[in-house]
């Protein structure tokens, strides 16, 4: 695309990349897709036209996109069948290849995304949720919403946690994953979390070693040379003592920076920005008022940069970096997606609205379309909601 | 949610000389609301040499993430179950101690309750009475102390540990009071004595023949009752060492876990031990309506060693046969999965495990249907409860007590022991 601006008598060609949204002030929803089986729990994109999105149950769909965003909302193509239990996170290989999953079931799953699906059709019931809920209200049942997909099974697994496998990230060159699940028995007979460092295409483990709480928040650098992990033991009356945030040596293992003095809220999530410029942890569980936020540190000493404000209202879920390298976008327990101005931490703009009630909906997850120009939303309410950010 | 009260309002200074002298004073006011004691059943009661541990999970806990497992149903949540060491009983994964101790275990799946809520909970399950009820009932803790403590004991009789009951020895009188110590066992700092024992038994002579002297002179209840409380806080400084556990934990840890709960457990081990006819320990967390199942894996990766290291150190002791050991808080919780992914507090269909003395283990005791939403079969209501646990212990449930004229029975009108529980 090229762009024509006018600086008084001089007429200067600029190449705009796609890739860099000036604004998102013309974000608008596009498409809704229904799969009300459970709570939508994670989501990511595989190219830029197709969605990948898990559920609460351990089930997974895939739709393909239309190209136009006037086109009538797709149903779902495929389904990747064999977790057994809630899917956590999902990620995509920049090759767009490969699809990870991890999930409750103690397993991180490989799916060849562009194998040829030769399994036998399926069909699956887009409004489960909705007849289970009229049965036992002794309501009149809705007709089954059914769609006939096609099978795939998983490509190759990850073998090496043992508990919930809460955390997952990638390095941007694919390369490196990093995994994290809670409840191991270490050295000291406690339970503690584990990380683990993989070879992503040798699909074997590089390195492991022993958190004090769960790592709820997984990070690694895009240089492969550090892990954070944000660490918390879940208990209802918990002041934040049990709480930690800590940077890695992923080549050791080895404790690089504590950085609990300074964030001491319990945070859901982390995520560098692929320049490697940034690192985000954002606030989560329940948490009073709107003190979900975003903070935004130093990569290299962990040292506070900045937090935006408001923030999500019950705690944020998830975060990602926009690949304009100048946004970064939030989800939280108030069914909104939040947009950052990375710079000065500014509001840009909330996409969705906060639901009714004292306790809204959650979105669960979020993932943007490696051109930018799609951002797709997990909902507990059973849906995945197609954003585009520009045309 | 509601407030807990911290560890230090019960190590407090105040809270100490309370326990202190409501469990001696109540020897000043034995007729205190004109209250009938019956010493024959006391008597009979006690010499069966029965004990009872109370494990209170504060705030509720899940019944369908612990002993009523739905798995696959869309209220069963992530947890899955295992099999236990008893043929047809499934408990959660994350209670895989518990599940090979299920052989000595009561599970009771058939709880329908009334009181909804935490205060009148709380109240209600350790009464058996509703807390709008306009008589001060007591706690178990002060029924059981009452019919199975050693009034000449050195040590309490109902002993206290973390924040759970809210009710006391109601109508039976300050005597019964429960005496708390900190949510680990241990008592409080000030409790540990600045003179060698020779100078302190020296004041302590000196006190006595000062005060006999005043007394002499000065006849009131409320002396006596000051001068008894002292008594018996001495009496508990000679028996301090039982609450000692510096030297034991290392050992004792590997097998309660390493939790302030576990240590709890294994003090109520050591002053059942010791004499102890009445112990409750709390454990909190449970009051999960936002993430209830990353809580309720938290909270049992505490109970788990806590609860089976007591099961199998009261076993190799010779004391599991009469002592019964009962897991309960003051609801259970919804089968629906809120969108906080938490469960609310439910009392339709709830679960309450009992074990060891007076219980016949290795059963679940009725059943909920397919959702855990209903009792599908021998619903237990609080006073059914409290009748067989009176009755595992020897204390007849419809013991009748008078407040001034008016009579009042153990369990409320109705109530029946659950055969079935009983070994």
């Amino acid at each position: 695309m090229l762009r024509l601006l006018t600086l008084g008598m001089i007429l200067i060609v600029v190449p705009v990349t796609q890739a860099q949204p000036a604004s998102f002030a013309d974000a608008k929803l596009v498409w809704t897709l229904p799969w009300d089986a459970d709570w939508v729990t994670a989501v990511s994109f595989v190219g830029n036209d197709r969605i990948a999105a898990a559920n609460k149950v351990g089930d997974m769909l895939v739709w393909n996109l239309p190209a136009a965003p006037g086109d009538k909302a797709p149903q779902p193509a495929h389904r990747l069948a064999g977790h057994t239990n809630e899917i956590t996170r999902l990620l995509t290989t920049p090759d767009q290849r490969r699809l990870i999953s991890a999930s409750l079931d103690h397993s991180i799953l490989l799916w060849d995304m562009k194998a040829d699906l030769t399994e036998k059709a399926s069909v699956v019931v887009l409004n489960e949720r909705a007849r289970y809920e009229a049965e036992s209200r002794k309501k009149k049942m809705p007709a089954a919403i059914e769609v006939t997909v096609s099978v795939q099974k998983k490509s190759g697994e990850l073998i090496g946690h043992k508990d919930w496998v809460l955390g997952l990230s990638m390095t941007p060159d694919g390369k490196t994953l990093v995994s994290g699940a809670d409840r191991v028995v270490g050295p000291k007979k406690e339970k503690e979390g584990e990380i683990i460092v993989w070879d992503l295409p040798a699909g074997k483990e590089v390195r492991r070693w022993h958190t004090k709480g769960w790592p709820w928040g997984l990070a690694v650098s895009p240089d492969g040379q550090t892990v954070v992990a944000s660490e918390r033991i879940p208990l209802v009356f918990d002041s934040g003592s049990r709480s930690a945030l800590m940077l890695w040596n992923a080549q050791t293992g080895e404790m690089k920076a504590d950085l609990s003095k300074e964030i001491k809220e319990r945070m859901s999530g982390a995520a560098y920005s692929p320049d490697g410029k940034w690192l985000a942890v954002c606030r989560g569980g329940e948490a009073n008022g709107l003190s979900g936020k975003i903070t935004l540190l130093d990569p290299a000493t962990g040292k506070k940069l900045r937090e935006t404000a408001p923030g999500h209202l019950d705690g944020a879920t998830d975060m990602a970096f926009h690949p304009d390298g100048k946004h970064i976008f939030s989800a939280g327990r108030d069914t909104t997606v939040k947009i950052w101005q990375l710079a000065d931490g500014k509001h840009v703009r909330d996409l969705g609205q906060g639901r009714g009630g004292q306790f809204k909906d959650w979105i669960c997850a979020i993932a943007i379309s490696p051109d930018g120009r799609r951002l797709a939303a997990a909902d507990m309410a059973g849906m995945v909601h197609i954003w585009v950010l520009s045309k | 949610m509601f407030p807990t009260n911290t560890t230090g309002e019960h190590l407090g200074r105040r809270a100490f000389l309370k326990g202190a002298l409501a469990t001696a004073g109540g020897m000043a006011v034995a007729n205190w609301g004109g209250l009938f004691n019956s010493q024959t059943i006391a008597q009979e009661a006690a010499r069966q040499n029965k004990r009872c541990i109370l494990l209170w999970a504060n705030g509720g806990a899940s019944q369908i993430d612990t002993f009523d497992m739905k798995p696959g149903r869309p209220t069963g949540g992530p947890f899955r179950p295992i099999q236990s060491n008893v043929n047809g009983i499934q408990v959660c994964e994350y209670l895989p101690l518990m599940a090979r101790m299920t052989d000595k275990l009561a599970i009771i799946r058939s709880m329908r309750t009334q009181s909804p809520d935490h205060p009148d909970g709380i109240y209600h399950m350790h009464t058996c009475y509703k807390q709008n009820d306009r008589m001060p009932h007591p706690e178990i803790g002060a029924m059981i102390a009452k019919y199975l403590g050693n009034p000449e004991a050195d040590l309490p009789s109902f002993v206290r540990m973390g924040s759970t009951g809210n009710a006391g020895s109601g109508y039976l009188g300050p005597r019964f009071e429960p005496f708390h110590i900190g949510q680990d066992g241990r008592l409080p700092y000030f409790s540990e004595p600045s003179v060698t024992p020779q100078v302190q038994e020296r004041r302590t002579d000196l006190l006595n023949f000062m005060e006999r002297e005043h007394a002499r002179e000065h006849r009131a209840e409320a002396f006596e009752s000051h001068r008894l409380a002292e008594q018996r806080a001495l009496r508990l400084m000679r028996a301090r060492q039982v609450f000692n556990t510096n030297e034991e934990w290392p050992r004792a840890r590997d097998r309660y876990g390493n939790s302030t709960f576990g240590r709890g457990c294994f003090m109520a081990r050591k002053l059942i031990e010791a004499g102890v006819p009445f112990v409750e320990v709390g454990q909190e967390n449970y009051d999960s309506h936002a993430d209830n199942f990353t809580v309720h894996k938290a909270n049992m990766d505490v109970l788990d060693p806590a609860w089976s290291g007591l099961l199998q150190d009261l076993q190799e002791r010779n004391l599991l046969a009469n002592t019964l050991v009962v897991w309960m808080g003051e609801v259970g919780r919804t089968p629906y999965i809120n969108n906080r992914a938490g469960r609310d507090h439910f009392i339709r269909a709830w679960t309450i495990v009992l074990a060891g003395g007076g219980v016949r283990g290795g059963q679940a005791y009725g059943s909920t249907d397919r959702d855990g939403r209903e009792v599908v079969d021998n619903p237990v209501t609080e006073g059914d409860l409290f009748a067989t646990i009176y009755t595992a212990l020897g204390i007849n449930p419809r013991v009748r007590h008078y407040v001034g004229a008016r009579p009042i029975w153990a369990t409320p009108e109705g109530s029946r022991p659950v055969r079935a529980l009983l070994s």
